[in-house]
């Protein structure tokens, strides 16, 4: 395989990155990261950027949603303001995320559409694909994709998230050279129109309701149970 | 486990006085609250409210909403957790809910769905006036 | 090592700016400015004009390069663009269009 490729710490990029093998972030990326290896964001590194990959390791500062097809990992100094979606997510003591976070796999490719932002960007500059990745996003069958329920009801509330606001940030100021401009768009457009879409409450489905082993079933032996037995802080509730 | 004793006060001499378990063929529904510890061996369905530290063993599962002082999630929780320290979910853990608190670890293999909501500042340069 | 490397299958399409060694194996468009010496391995594909403190070119170069204090075209590069450095040589079998100014 070829070299690892670093972004050094006295490096910004501003645009996308993408291709084959593993990258190390030690400095800026504003834009789009999409490898087919692994990325390691270290401490040094600032991140306003997705970041797609096979493996991501964070120990640095990341404003974006973060996808891998095998695994992400939030080491001590890792803060992500964004979402986390990947078969396997770990969380280490002292990384930090706000933001949805799935084991249901990597988060649905529409989100960041590097594809479709990258031929957009050559074909005309001035992008202006709010409309287009809109109806991707409402006509996919979403919460198998992404099953959180969290997403509808966190989004009446910018103000909590900016999260958003700091992806369109780069499209909205900058003349920036196109590819900038057509990787950051459209992730913002996707965002504003992820807000009409109703998410379904929350159905009983996948892994986790086949441990559940809560059925319909006939109410508590509870009452008595705690009467007995308990002696301390749950006797109260049982006097009642 | 015997029924009868399913919610006992744990007199093994090295948890705090105030330490519960719910057995493990023990199934509550309803809220849950008190002051101390509790393990979760069996079955909640219901919110607890707890001043101290809540576990929910590998044979453990709650549905409902959780508010405790640290939380260590080995089984299944199905609600939402409101912490005042860690928050611990384990490789064999299966949630789904969304975390408030101080502190959330997730270890690989643990499934998980839901918001964590971590309380930090982004360097300046990530917030959305940039210079450069 | 080179504080910044582009491998061989990485692409990157928008600016790059840097304050160190930059080696690029891979592709740029866009835009590459670099306090540090530059390197343009064989094989790497450059659309983008170039500022660094010293360039070294081995692969194809699309755009207007400048340099502080030197430009090498390697054997086997190919540059397509005007040239700006007080130092400039073309090395046998490196191909070359564009305008040189030497004028510093």
């Amino acid at each position: 395989m070829s070299q690892v490729s670093t972004i050094g710490p006295g490096t910004t990029v501003r645009g996308s990155i993408r291709g084959e093998g593993d990258l190390e972030i030690h400095g800026r990326v504003e834009g789009s990261v999409v490898v087919t290896g692994e990325v390691l964001i270290t401490e040094s590194a600032l991140l306003k950027s997705d970041v797609r990959a096979r493996r991501i390791t964070i120990r640095g500062a990341v404003a974006g949603d973060v996808s891998a097809d095998e695994s992400i990992v939030l080491e001590a100094g890792a803060r992500v303001l964004g979402d986390l979606g990947a078969p396997q997510i770990g969380i280490r003591p002292g990384g930090l995320v706000r933001g949805n976070v799935s084991t249901g796999g990597p988060l649905a490719e529409t989100k960041s559409a590097p594809a479709a932002a990258a031929s957009a960007s050559r074909a005309r500059p001035a992008a202006t694909p709010a409309a287009r990745p809109a109806p991707a996003r409402a006509a996919t069958p979403a919460p198998a994709a992404r099953p959180v329920a969290a997403r509808p009801a966190a989004l009446p509330a910018p103000a909590a998230r900016p999260a958003p606001v700091a992806r369109t940030a780069p499209a909205a100021r900058e003349p920036a050279p196109s590819a900038t401009r057509g990787d950051t768009t459209p992730s913002a457009a996707v965002v504003a129109a992820r807000a009409p879409v109703e998410e379904p409450e929350l159905d009983e489905s996948e892994e986790i309701d086949d441990a559940e082993p809560i059925d319909g079933g006939p109410p508590p032996p509870v009452v008595p149970a705690l009467r007995k037995g308990a002696k301390a802080s749950l006797r109260r509730k049982g006097a009642r | 486990m015997a029924r009868g004793s399913a919610v006992e006060r744990s007199r093994t001499s090295e948890t705090s006085e105030s330490s519960s378990v719910l057995g493990r063929g023990a199934r509550v529904r309803g809220r849950v609250s008190g002051d101390g510890d509790l393990r979760v061996e069996g079955q909640i369905e219901g919110d607890v409210t707890l001043s101290g530290e809540l576990s929910i063993d590998q044979t453990g599962s709650i549905r409902g909403d959780v508010d405790a002082a640290s939380v260590t999630i080995t089984g299944v929780l199905q609600g939402d957790v409101a912490s005042r320290g860690a928050v611990t979910i384990r490789a064999s853990a299966k949630v789904k809910g969304n975390m408030g608190g101080a502190e959330v670890s997730l270890e690989e293999g643990a499934s998980f769905a839901g918001r964590i909501e971590a309380e930090f500042d982004l360097p300046a340069e990530l917030m959305p006036r940039q210079g450069r | 090592m080179a504080g910044t490397i582009i491998g061989q299958g990485i692409t990157i399409e928008g600016e790059l700016t840097s304050d160190e060694e930059v080696v690029v194996a891979g592709t740029i468009r866009g835009k590459l400015s670099a306090d540090g010496p530059v390197t343009i391995e064989a094989g790497a594909v450059v659309e983008a004009d170039v500022s660094a403190a010293s360039l070294a070119v081995g692969g194809t170069v699309t755009g207007n390069v400048s340099a502080a204090e030197r430009v090498d075209l390697l054997g086997g590069a190919r540059l397509i663009g005007d040239v700006k450095a007080a130092r400039l040589t073309i090395a046998d079998g490196a191909s070359f269009k564009g305008n040189v100014d030497m004028d510093v």
